[in-house]
Formats: structure tokens, sequence, C-alpha cells
């Protein structure tokens, strides 16, 4: 090939190159492709110069890949050679053209078009896909073809693609190894090729890239581990190779340990989480940035915000954690199981052994230094199900010192949900502490700061924006009242001497309790202050239990007063009704709330009874 | 699959679907594969035999939706055209009275680019659209433009644009370089607002049109070799209402807020940040920048799974796992339970601002626009489907509750109690009916022991036995007059 022909090729590929990394959002609003259609052009001179491609005895009878969905990737020819002379170099210019051309023109929303020029590429690199020269290009190819294929909804076309990416990553990586060629080199002169370190640099890199696609494939597939697998190798191999932003990479991991937290992978959460701390820690200090376009805009702010978020998925954590031990450690009424407790003690070790060596190795992120500070964060906090109380309340504490971390950021000024979400998981935390707690004074007094702690929320939110979070509160105030009764009941049951005080006690708790329900209700009315004839669906069965509470709390009243005690069963009676009445006019309620119905119907049936019994006995006074 | 709760109050959401008007569908030659039938829309796939593509429904030959109302706007001489003056009478009415009541209102489009979601919502800069149009119209005594409003309302526009996850004025275009920055907050007692947002006191029809206008043209349409003007922002102009009212005799207000929505384009609204793109289509996305979202998506998905297996109990809740979840976040599950995991990504600017209009003291109706072209099929068939899952994204999510066992429980056990106490006296009634004395005292021993079996669940079995001893057991447990009683 002459010398001036081929400088300008590669001054012409370089251009195009350059013009389509232009990002977008750098051209005219009004014409987002106009460096990308540039580029194109330039392409197409630089595929004019290289010639036509020669009549391969090979090339014809594949000609049929471009209908294909990438069937022939599964049956390859065994022929492969090293991409040698002259006809070689000519086949895997053409191909680094073709390959760009067709992202390109995927870039521009043309995919027929790119699938034909990526096909082609393919096509062109068949048999020297395992040579050092080509394998990144064959693999981008295939990867670019799987995006393509994801962009038609067919997914298993996409899939196929990138696993036989993957597959050739993994053949070449055991067979051969030594950095391959970037395809960009192909168009570069012998003095300004990559250094080893380089090369390799940049291959891994795009194998990074086929796992994360790969991870989406199988997320669009509902293969839901296998995609977090590869999200975890995802954030691994950034780790790996440096190529990360701390901030981002926090935060990813984070949000990756509440997929381990719903799946009970507690381990895995935790190293996420520890992860997540220590490279959180490294923001501001390390300047690598790859694959990033981190937003101008407020940095310290969104710092904080990245901290708080972090904070949370600790919160949830613990939380989920301590939530967990309690749903397998309690009885049929949700009360402590003694047995259970010591079967999951004498579970424990096994539990340990066996996680330890085979669980925990599989998600290291991280090697030497790093692995020994995540592992730090780690120890601090337990992985395991709590079995007691003391156990739990490390984990309360843990949880709550993270709470009062994510408040820092949100606050309820500016972040009014999210500053109540918050504010909830605290809740939440004294009440599964709660469940472990054992002396029921103690016990009581955990309620007692929940509701300190939600109470004042609701005093100044506004329900015609935050209707959903008052009502969440109200219930959850409502339900902690009645808690605080109960225990306040079963204190009197044991006393032997219980007093007037007490019982004085009791019925403000009950009222209380009342108090938030009735308001719960009342947030049901529309601005006339009509209770709807049909409930919504979505609140139907909160409503009619806060009814059947109601009812509940005006039977438990504790009076000596005939007349008051009549009262109240009358009201009580008439909350059971309701529910009855509503269920027999909107036959679909029912099966919302079938066993409160069926006691309702009782008590309807009973009452009247009893309140019969209650005015002879009073005439008779 | 209609979405229509018609409650006396509130929690009104309608679904309107809405076949393109303007252009011409048969443009790149293609077939009309799009055909309404009274409330429902039914769409042909031309593909049936061809290639498997896996994705259930589709494969039907004709799928149908149905919506609250269908509307045919392709052609002006078809004689089940809809023109935007019977799309108003429709929704505009609707929207309108709510707005006066006191409902926060919330109209938004959904569909392809190039569907004519701005036609309807928003009309372009040449003819406004229904939505704007009508609205200010119907907001503003009709016959003169000019008309100021009764001195007891009062009205304030305000006009915004979300593009790439920022916020801009479009009613304030006095800083470039600053014009995105704008920042979204929550306010305790005003809602969820934009930090900084203008907003415009009208007094006439005019001045709303002419805002509207200098909006629009401040919007950035993109121009690309497929589409022509596609919208690559979503667009937000709210209405506040505010009318002085006397109530009880007190001045008081009422104050709403109508929010007209023009979603972008779904498939280009975002390139960095296309999280709805995510949990709709099966689109890979390139740059690991989004590997946040992806991540996240995961663990949302993770999260509607396993609240449908600690609630399988209620077993028709949720599973049916063919179905994308609801791209707002707040998911469709029917847990009874509140989230279980908290996940960074997952408000969107949009979702944020329209908290109170998705889930609140809001009416939302969503507008699905569709191109009847075959060539669209898929872009439509996701429309349709989004649409018809719209629900849940209008539903709020459900509230906290805790497990009812131990009150039921103890309900039962009071139940037997009573039960056998009417049983026992009519027992003892029969036996004993000379004997009125003594069950005098009977009765003021269960009098007593029923207030024991109100504190307490654990002395149920006591009552059968009856006898007078029973009092011993709660020894100064009675208040005192009770005690004195006996």
């Amino acid at each position: 090939m002459a010398d001036a022909p081929w400088v300008e090729l590669r001054e012409k590929f370089q251009a195009a190159l350059a013009l389509s990394r232009v990002e977008l959002h750098k051209n005219p609003e009004k014409e987002p492709y106009k460096s990308k259609y540039h580029a194109r052009a330039l392409l197409e001179e630089v595929k004019a110069l290289l010639g036509p491609a020669p009549e391969d005895e090979d090339d014809r009878p594949q000609a049929e890949d471009s209908l294909g969905t990438g069937d022939h990737t599964l049956g390859l020819p065994a022929e492969l050679v090293e991409a040698e002379g002259p006809i070689a170099l000519g086949a895997v210019r053409r191909a680094v053209i073709e390959f760009h051309l067709g992202v390109n023109h995927i870039d521009t929303e043309e995919l027929s078009a790119g699938e034909e020029h990526l096909v082609k590429c393919l096509r062109l690199l068949r048999k020297y896909r395992m040579s050092q020269d080509c394998v990144s290009l064959y693999i981008q190819a295939q990867n670019n073809l799987g995006i393509l294929w994801s962009e038609r909804e067919e997914i298993e076309s996409a899939q196929a693609y990138l696993e036989s990416s993957e597959a050739l990553y993994n053949q070449y990586m055991k067979e051969i190894g030594s950095p391959p060629l970037d395809p960009t080199e192909h168009f570069l002169s012998e003095e300004e090729k990559l250094a080893e370190q380089e090369r390799s640099k940049r291959f891994e890199k795009v194998y990074t890239h086929n796992l994360y696609y790969l991870a989406q494939v199988y997320q669009h597939m509902e293969m839901f581990e296998k995609a977090a697998h590869y999200c975890h190798s995802t954030l691994k191999r950034q780790l790996e190779h440096n190529a990360y932003h701390p901030m981002e990479w926090a935060i990813n991991a984070a949000t990756l340990s509440q997929f381990y937290i719903n799946k009970q992978c507690f381990m895995e959460a935790r190293h996420c989480l520890s992860a997540a701390n220590v490279i959180f820690g490294q923001t501001g200090k390390i300047s690598t940035m790859e694959d990033t376009t981190e937003a101008e805009g407020d940095v310290p702010e969104l710092y904080h915000q990245r901290k708080g978020e972090i904070a949370r998925c600790w919160i949830k954590y613990c939380l989920t954690l301590m939530q967990n031990a309690q749903l397998s450690m309690q009885d049929n009424i949700g009360e402590l199981d003694l047995d259970k407790q010591s079967e999951l003690r004498a579970l424990r070790k096994k539990e340990l052994d066996e996680e330890e060596s085979v669980r925990k190795k599989a998600v290291q992120f991280g090697t030497g230094e790093l692995c020994d500070a995540i592992s730090a964060v780690e120890e601090k906090v337990s992985y395991l199900r709590p079995l007691d109380f003391e156990e739990a309340r490390e984990l309360f504490l843990t949880g709550q010192h993270y709470v009062f971390e994510a408040k820092e950021f949100f606050q309820i000024d500016g972040y009014v949900t999210d500053h109540i979400e918050v504010v909830q998981d605290h809740s939440a935390l004294f009440k599964v502490l709660a469940f472990f707690e054992t002396d029921m004074e103690r016990r009581c007094k955990m309620h007692k700061r929940r509701i300190a702690m939600l109470e004042p929320l609701i005093v100044d939110l506004n329900p015609q924006y935050y209707l959903l979070v008052n009502r969440q509160i109200q219930f959850e105030i409502a339900h902690a009242y009645y808690d605080m009764m109960d225990l306040k009941v079963a204190i009197a049951d044991k006393l032997r001497d219980p007093d007037s005080h007490i019982v004085k006690k009791i019925n403000n708790l009950n009222k209380s309790a009342l108090k938030y329900y009735q308001l719960f209700l009342d947030s049901l009315r529309d601005p006339n202050k009509v209770f709807p004839e049909h409930i919504g669906e979505d609140v139907l069965r909160p409503a009619m239990l806060a009814k059947f509470r109601v009812a509940r709390l005006y039977g438990k009243i504790i009076t000596a007063d005939p007349k008051k005690e009549l009262e109240n069963l009358a009201t009580s009676l008439e909350h059971y009704k309701f529910i009855v009445d509503y269920c027999e006019r909107h036959p679909e309620a029912a099966q919302e709330i079938e066993v409160e119905l069926e006691l309702s119907k009782e008590m309807v049936s009973l009452l009247p009874t009893k309140m019969e019994r209650f005015r002879t006995k009073m005439a008779l006074t | 699959m209609s979405v229509t709760y018609t409650t006396a109050h509130g929690d009104a959401g309608s679904l309107t679907h809405r076949v393109r008007p303007g252009i011409e569908p048969t443009k790149e030659g293609g077939r009309i594969i799009v055909e309404v039938d009274g409330r429902v829309a039914k769409i042909r796939n031309l593909k049936v035999d061809g290639r498997p593509d896996g994705f259930g429904d589709s494969r039907e030959k004709v799928v149908a939706f149905g919506f609250d109302y269908c509307y045919w706007s392709v052609n002006p001489e078809d004689p089940q055209y809809a023109s935007q003056d019977v799309v108003f009478q429709d929704l505009g009415t609707e929207v309108l009275s709510g707005a006066a009541k006191g409902y926060n209102i919330c109209l938004f489009a959904y569909g392809q680019t190039g569907s004519g979601k701005t036609y309807t919502m928003l009309g372009t800069p040449v003819s406004t659209g229904m939505g704007m149009l009508y609205l200010s119209k119907g907001l503003f005594i009709r016959e003169d433009d000019c008309t100021p409003l009764p001195s007891s309302c009062r009205i304030k526009v305000s006009f915004l644009e979300i593009y790439n996850e920022r916020v801009r004025d479009l009613l304030k275009q006095s800083d470039q370089k600053k014009s995105y920055t704008l920042r979204v907050r929550e306010h305790p007692e005003m809602g969820p607002y934009v930090q900084g947002l203008s907003q415009h006191v009208v007094t006439n029809y005019k001045q709303v049109i002419q805002l509207l206008e200098e909006g629009i043209a401040n919007r950035i349409t993109a121009a690309t070799h497929v589409h022509e003007a596609s919208s690559r922002s979503h667009a937000i102009f709210t209405i506040y209402y505010t009318q002085a009212i006397l109530e009880n005799n007190l001045p008081s207000e009422i104050a709403s807020k109508i929010n007209l929505v023009d979603l972008a384009g779904s498939e280009r609204a975002d390139p960095s940040y296309c999280k709805d793109r995510l949990t709709e289509g099966a689109n890979i996305n390139k740059s690991l920048v989004t590997l946040g979202i992806v991540i996240s998506t995961l663990a949302q998905n993770s999260q509607v799974f396993s609240s449908c297996q600690s609630f399988s109990s209620s077993a028709s809740d949720g599973g049916n796992s063919g179905v994308p979840s609801s791209p707002s976040g707040t998911s469709s599950d029917g847990g009874r339970s509140r989230r279980q995991s908290y996940i960074p990504y997952r408000d969107s600017v949009l979702t944020w601002l329209l908290k109170d209009s998705l889930g609140g003291n809001s009416r939302t109706i969503m507008v699905a626009t569709v191109s009847p072209a075959h060539t669209s099929y898929s872009e439509t068939m996701s429309t349709l489907r989004y649409a018809s899952n719209a629900k849940n994204i209008i539903n709020k999510p459900r509230v906290n509750e805790d497990a009812n066992v131990k009150l039921i429980r103890e309900l039962r056990d009071e139940i037997g109690r009573l039960k056998a106490m009417l049983l026992s006296f009519e027992l003892r009634n029969f036996h004993s009916l000379n004997e009125g004395k003594e069950e005098n005292l009977k009765e003021l021993v269960l009098q007593n022991e029923l207030k024991v079996g109100v504190l307490g669940g654990n002395s149920l079995v006591l009552y059968i036995t009856s006898g007078t001893g029973l009092t011993c057991l709660w020894p100064g447990f009675l208040p005192r007059q009770d005690r004195d009683c006996i």
C-alpha cells in the first residue's frame, strides 16, 4: 500500500473516530446527530479508499448470516488462522470500518443498516477471531449486535451474541492470553501502536462491558440471580481495573445490597455495604474517572445525598435482619417462641462454617489493603440473624447510627417523604427490638419512643399533598398505642394489686389509639366531610381494619359505670355492624378481610344479647 | 383492565386512549393495524406467523385493550373522527369540575414519539393543544378573551421542562447557562415544588396563551432522521387555582393545582437516565454509567418477588411475573407491608414532582397516544401495555399494617366467652327461675368477670365454672366502687 493514501486513510479514520465520540448534547439541540452523520461520511470515504472486498470464496456461502439471528455464532467453522499477509490485513481494516459504520448507524437509530455492517464485520473476521489482532474487535462487534437485538426486543438473539462473546474471551485468555490489539490500532502507524498494558486495559474493559450487557439480558429474561451475579462481577472488575468513580461505585454496591437483602443473603448484603462505605471514603481522593460523565452541579450536595442514601441502605439491612429473626422465632401471636430460639441457636454453628468458607469467597470485592479495610467494616456488624436481645441490640444500635446519619441529609424541609421514611424505619427498629425485649415495662417504653418520634411528624404535614404518608403514620401511631395498651393490660394482669392508676393509664392509651384510628378514617371523607359510600380499593383493607380495631377498642374500655359500659358496647356494636353491612353491600370487600368479617358477624349477633343482660341487670339494681 | 374509579370523591383515575391525529399514518406506506371499537382499542399483529418473539401476548393476532375513552383522530373525514372539541367535552370538563372542588388534577400523555402527545396536551406553536386551549378557556369566562376573572379567584401558572433529569423554567429565560439548575424539593405545607420556578399571575385567557406560546417556543425539539419534531423533554404546565370562599361564614380558600404533563417520547427522553425504558423494553444500556439503574431495577424486582413470597397467603396478589413492574417505582405488589429495601435511584424528577398527583388527593387522567401504522407495531403494543398497567402507576402504595393475629385470637376468645356466658345464662335461668336473689349476685359477679375478660385474655375458662369464688382471683383489682357493689 502506498504511503500517501495510507496517511490519508489514517487521518480520516482518526477524524471520524473523534467525531463519533462527540457527545450528543454538544451538538446543536435541533441536530443531535450532526457529528455522527459527519463521522459516517468520513468512514464511507475510508471504506471507498480501501477498495472493494475481494470476492473471497469463504465469504460467499455465509451471506445468509445477515438474515439470521446469530445462529452462526453457535456453528463456528473449525478453521482458525492468524491475521497475516496483505489479504488478511485488508480484510481486518475493512472489518474495522464496517464495525464503526455499524455502531454509527445504530447510534442514529438506523438499526437495520447497522446490523448489516456489523454482520459484514463478523464475516470478514470469522477465521481470524482467535487471533491477537482481531479477538477484541470480534467481541465488540458481537456485543453491539447483542445490543441491537435487544433494541428489537429479541432478547434471545441478544443473549446468543453476548454469550458467544463471553465464551470467546474465556477461550482466548485460556489459550493465548497475550493482550490483543485494540481495533483502532489497525489505523495507527507502527510507532503509534499501544503498549501491552494499555491493550490489556482496553480489552478488559470490553469484557467488563460484555458482562454488564449480559447482566441486563438476564434481567430482562427474569433470571434475576444470574443478573445479580453479573452486576456483582461488573462491580468487582471495576475495582480490579481501577475504572470507577468512588461515589457512584459505592451507591451501586449499596443498591446491590438491597437485592441481597430481599433474597435474604445477608452476608453478601453486608459485604456490599461495607465495600460501599470503604469506597465512598475514597471520594475526592481518587481521580480515575472512566466511563463516567458525572453531572456538574452541586458536588457537595450530591456527596451528602449519597452518604444519606448509603446510610439508608444500611438501615434496611439492620431492620430486615432483625425482622427476619423475629419471623423465624415468633409463635402464632407474634411472641418469642423459646423452642424456636434454641433450635436456631443449635443451627448457627453449622450455618457459620458453611458460609464463611464457601459463600464469602464468591463475592469478595478487592484484594489486599482494600479487602482488609472492607473486612474491618464487616466485623463491626453481624450478618447472622440475632437470636437474643443483646444481639438484636447491637444491630439496633448500628441501624440507629445510620438513621441519624441519613437524617442529616434527609431533613423534613425539602425532603418530606424521605425524612418520614427514615423516621418510620427508626420506629420500625424500635418495634422489632421490642420483640426481643422480655421486660414488658421496657417494651412499653420502646413503643412510647416510637410514638414520640411519629406524632410530631404529622402536625405540620399538609394532607392534600401527603395524604398517604399521613395515613400511614396515623395508622402506625394508632397501632403503637394499641400495643402499649395491650402491654399495660398484661402488666396489670400480672400485678397482684392493680390500682386505679393503671386502669386509668390503660384507658388513656385506649383513647389515644381510638383517636388515631378515627383520624385515619376521617381522612377518607370527601371535602364535604361525608364518609364515602364506596371505599377505594387501595384503602379498603386498612379502613376495615381501622373500623375493626375501633370496635374492639370500645369493647376494651374499662369502666365501673354500667351506663357507660352499655354506651361503649353500643358503639362497639355499631362499628362491627358497619363492617358487616359494608361487606354485604360490597361483596368484593369481604375477601379482603375474611377473618375480621367472620368475627364481626359473631360480635354483631352476640353483643345485643349481652347488652340486653346489662339492661336487665341495670333495671334490677 | 379499564381503569375508572367512579367514587363519589377523590381517587378518580381515568385512562384514555387516543389514536394519533394529524400526521398521516401511511406516510411510510404502512397499513393501519389499530382500530377503535367503543371503549376498546384493538391492535393487529401482521407478523403473527413470522418469527417467534417470545413475548407472550404479542403473539396473539389481535390484542384488545380496554379504556375509559377511546378516540380516533386520524382522518377528519372519517365518521368516527374525534376532534379536539369532542375530546375536551369528555376530559376537560372533568378536569375543571375537579379543580373547582379543590382536587389536584394531573392530565398526562404517554406514547411513542410522533404519536401526538404534544398535540393533545399542549399544542404546537402554531395551534394550541386541547389540554391548554380548552382548559384555559374553561377556567376563564368563555365569551370574551379578555374578560377578567371574578375577584374571588386567583390563577397562577408555571411552565417547566425536564431534560436529562434537569429542570428548566420555560418562562424565565434570562440566564441560559443557569437555566437547568432548578432543584426539586418538598415542603411540608406546600408539597413538592421546584425551587426558584417562576409563577405568573394571569387574569385572562389571552395571557395564558401568551405564556404558553412563549414556553413552547423555548422547548427543545430535536430533529432526527427518524422524527421530524419529537419532543425530547418532559414538560409540565401547572395552573394554580385559588378560590376564596366562605366556610361557616369564615373566609377560607380552596386551592388546587392542575398539572398538564407532556411526556417525552418514551424511547429517547433521556439517554443517560432511562429507567422507564429499562423496565419497559428489553433494551441494553451501553454505558456503565447506567449500571446503577440496572442494579436498582434488579433490587426493585427482587422486592416485588420477595413480597410475593412472604405474602403468598393472599394468593392473588402480584405474582404474575410476565408483567413488567411499574416504572414509577411504587410497584404493584399487593404486599401488606412496607417496602423492605431502599433503592436510591428510584424516583426520577418527574415522578418526584408528580408524587402528589400519582398518589394523594388528586385525580389522574392518562392519555395514551398511539400511531395506527403497522410500522409502529411494537411501540404501539408497548404503549398500550404500559397504559393498561397504568393502574399500577396511579395506584398508591398500601397503608402499613400490623399483624392482626393477636387481636383476632383475643376476640375469638371473647366470642367463646360470650357464647358460653349466654349459654350458661339460659341454662341457669331455666334451672333457677325462682332464685332471683342468687341470680342477682351472679349477674354482679358476671359483670366483674366481664371486666376481667376485657382486661386479660388469660382468664377465659374461669367463667364457665362460675360461682361466687371468682372475685377472689382478682382481689383489689377492680376500682373501689365496684368492689363496694359486691
